[in-house]
């Protein structure tokens, strides 16, 4: 028959094709590689060894020294459990204000209207982080609009305007004004993935809208939840600019400790085993969030 | 008694009407289909029904109550989904409990009925499992337990059978078949498969464009149709282009050409008015070939233009004047086969041959 040759002429493209697709991982590879991997281990490496004020390069002299420093002052440990409540509560809140735009933009049909609203959710991210604080300042600061408000309606006494700033209240805001664009963008992708059906079957056996939302909607989007609050935990602990900047340095996370060590002291050492603490933090709270996703979601997340 | 009743009920999404108004009655204890292709208002009328989309018009009844204006949650109607709908975070146990958790049940009543819903659809120990680790078939059990645990008044069947396979769905169309007729419960089914509406059904009613173009038994629908669509739509048929000479009831004569007339019916829900054109329906099944004249009633004469070899059957393609029809005949070894170019003649009964608009 005519098409056995057919058949024949395209195995070797098929071969071709398969080289090729090997190729195409290796731009991302080099990246990865010389911009991360290489980076992130001689700052483990770096960790190890003995501190020695303005010494960057990296040495075989090992010792656990910094380690010790670290767990042993408890500032330190009060920053790390500082980060790690920021980072949380960060995730909560922007978790409790994204779900239910998340909600509304994957229930709106009407591809237009759809449209505008996920423009205004990206249109937070359009400008950069530093000018987006400024911005807030302009709203939250001592004589910002809110106290001047305050004041004008005799809620507060002029001159002791409500702290927005430079406090973890400042740096709370700051991050989950950062973190809700992709907050939203995950769950609403989830929310829309999520079955139509499963919520009329759920209906039909007599669940309210209300109960349908609770059994089926809310759990069916966990992966969502899960996913989208883990990025912004992350996004969140390893912040330094919003911490900086709303916090004014007397929000001492782990981020801010490593920038006082390593630009203020020169003190590379100890800088990059607070950076592997805060590694090892993140990647801790990656593991419990991947046990309870696959428990509570049947192995779905 | 009537158990679903449809009142001058249409369906428009803006300015495109998807259901047109539709009279309809479906009996207690009845296997109703609703059988059409894709985009012809079938779904969209059982959405309705199930209350996922409101009526543009007309009311809904069931067992004598206007459910219209009730949400879904309160129509006490159980639906099954072409994708069955299994819910994904809960296991077979925790799907099947969903309506009694809903319906405020106590922890043993609920074991029970779960226990005994899952007996019935044949999956007894299969409560652990999640809807990953079920087959097609086995979701689709799970599916129509859930629903019938709550013991619903109308169970809607919506397409259940076209994600499986052929040698699945030929099983499950006779075991969905039994449960209904054992648990007596009214059935309203949807699909596009002629031959699932055929096998199950009690009435069939044919929809197209938005209306339903026949409601009858599988017998009436497929011996008796009422238009071209429902004769082309359901099984295989050969169309002859006619003219009407004479009708009267459900009889009529009809011109195939040349001079030559020949007797047909017509359903009862259709008139024929003399000179207009129609079509002459014959089923292929229906049509006996023999190479010289015999016998008495309605024929053609031809020629075999080609022949194909199905196994069970023999499909000849046969010209006959201005008309080209199939034939179908058994494999048997007293019918031997005819080779292209013979010339033969076509006989079919006078009950066979069906006019139709």
């Amino acid at each position: 028959m005519s098409s056995a040759p057919q058949i024949e002429a395209r195995r070797p493209i098929g071969v071709n094709a398969k080289h090729l697709r090997w190729l195409l991982v290796v731009p991302l590879t080099i990246f990865f590689v010389v911009f991360f991997v290489v980076p992130v281990g001689l700052i483990f490496a770096t960790s190890f060894n003995p501190q020695t004020i303005g010494q960057v390069s990296v040495t075989w002299d090992l010792t656990l020294e910094n380690y010790v420093r670290f767990f042993s002052r408890s500032n330190y440990l009060m920053a790390a459990g500082r980060s790690v409540l920021l980072a949380t509560l960060v995730s909560l809140i922007t978790l409790v204000i994204a779900y239910p735009m998340a909600f509304v933009i994957a229930k709106t049909e009407n591809a237009a209207r759809n449209t505008v609203l996920l423009i205004l959710v990206l249109a937070a991210m359009q400008l950069d982080m530093v000018i987006r604080i400024y911005g807030m300042m302009v709203i939250l600061g001592d004589n910002g609009l809110i106290n001047q408000m305050l004041a004008a309606l005799g809620i507060t006494d002029p001159d002791q305007p409500v702290q927005f700033m430079y406090n973890f209240l400042g740096v709370i805001l700051g991050l989950v004004q950062f973190s809700l664009p992709f907050m939203i963008l995950t769950l609403v992708g989830v929310i829309r993935g999520i079955n139509p059906s499963l919520e009329e079957a759920a209906r039909s056996l007599g669940a309210t809208p209300r109960r349908t939302f609770l059994r089926v909607t809310l759990p069916a989007s966990l992966p969502g939840i899960l996913s989208g609050s883990l990025l912004v935990f992350a996004l969140s602990i390893s912040s330094y600019i919003v911490p900086a900047l709303m916090g004014g340095f007397r929000v001492g996370v782990l981020p801010i400790h490593i920038f006082q060590q390593v630009a203020e002291g020169a003190r590379f050492q100890f800088g990059a085993t607070i950076a592997v603490i805060l590694f090892l933090i993140s990647a801790g709270a990656v593991t419990v969030y991947l046990r309870v996703g696959a428990r509570h979601s049947g192995g779905l997340a | 008694m009537s158990s679903v009743e449809f009142k001058g009920v249409s369906k428009a999404f803006g300015r495109t009407v998807a259901v047109e108004q539709t009279d309809l009655v479906v009996q207690q204890g009845e296997f109703f289909s609703m059988l059409g292709p894709s985009g012809c208002g079938k779904s969209t009328t059982l959405r309705m029904l199930a209350g996922f989309l409101t009526p543009t018009t007309g009311r809904i009844l069931v067992n004598g109550r206007d459910i219209t204006d009730l949400p879904p949650e309160a129509r006490g109607i159980g639906i099954v989904f072409q994708n069955y709908a299994i819910f994904p975070h809960m296991n077979v146990y925790d799907n099947i409990a969903f309506g009694l958790v809903e319906r405020r049940q106590d922890k043993a009543t609920i074991r029970r009925k779960v226990e005994a819903a899952l007996e019935q659809v044949g999956l007894t120990g299969y409560g652990e499992r999640f809807e990953r680790e079920l087959s097609g078939g086995q979701k689709q059990r799970v599916a129509l337990a859930r629903v019938l645990v709550i013991e619903p008044e109308i169970l809607l069947l919506d397409e259940p059978l076209s994600a499986l396979d052929k040698k699945m769905r030929e099983e499950m169309k006779f075991w969905i078949k039994d449960i209904q007729k054992s648990i007596g419960i009214t059935t309203v089914y949807v699909t596009h498969d002629q031959s699932e509406a055929l096998t199950m059904s009690d009435r069939i009613a044919v929809m197209n464009e938005g209306r339903m173009l026949q409601v009858g038994t599988p017998v009436d629908i497929y011996e008796k149709p009422a238009s071209r669509f429902i004769a082309e739509f359901i099984g295989d048929s050969n169309l002859l282009d006619v003219t009407v000479v004479k009708s009267n009831g459900t009889r009529c004569d009809v011109d195939l050409g040349d001079g030559l007339i020949v007797p047909a019916h017509v359903s009862d829900t259709v008139r024929l008015t003399p000179g207009s054109s129609a079509g002459l329906l014959i089923r292929p099944e229906m049509l006996r070939l023999a190479p010289a004249l015999k016998g008495e009633g309605p024929r053609l004469t031809g020629k075999v233009v080609d022949r194909v070899y199905q196994g069970a059957l023999r499909r000849y393609h046969v010209a006959a004047g201005r008309h080209e029809l199939v034939v179908e005949v058994p494999n048997r070894p007293e019918l031997s086969p005819l080779s292209p170019g013979a010339e033969v003649q076509l006989f079919w009964s006078e009950e066979s041959g069906v006019a139709v608009p």
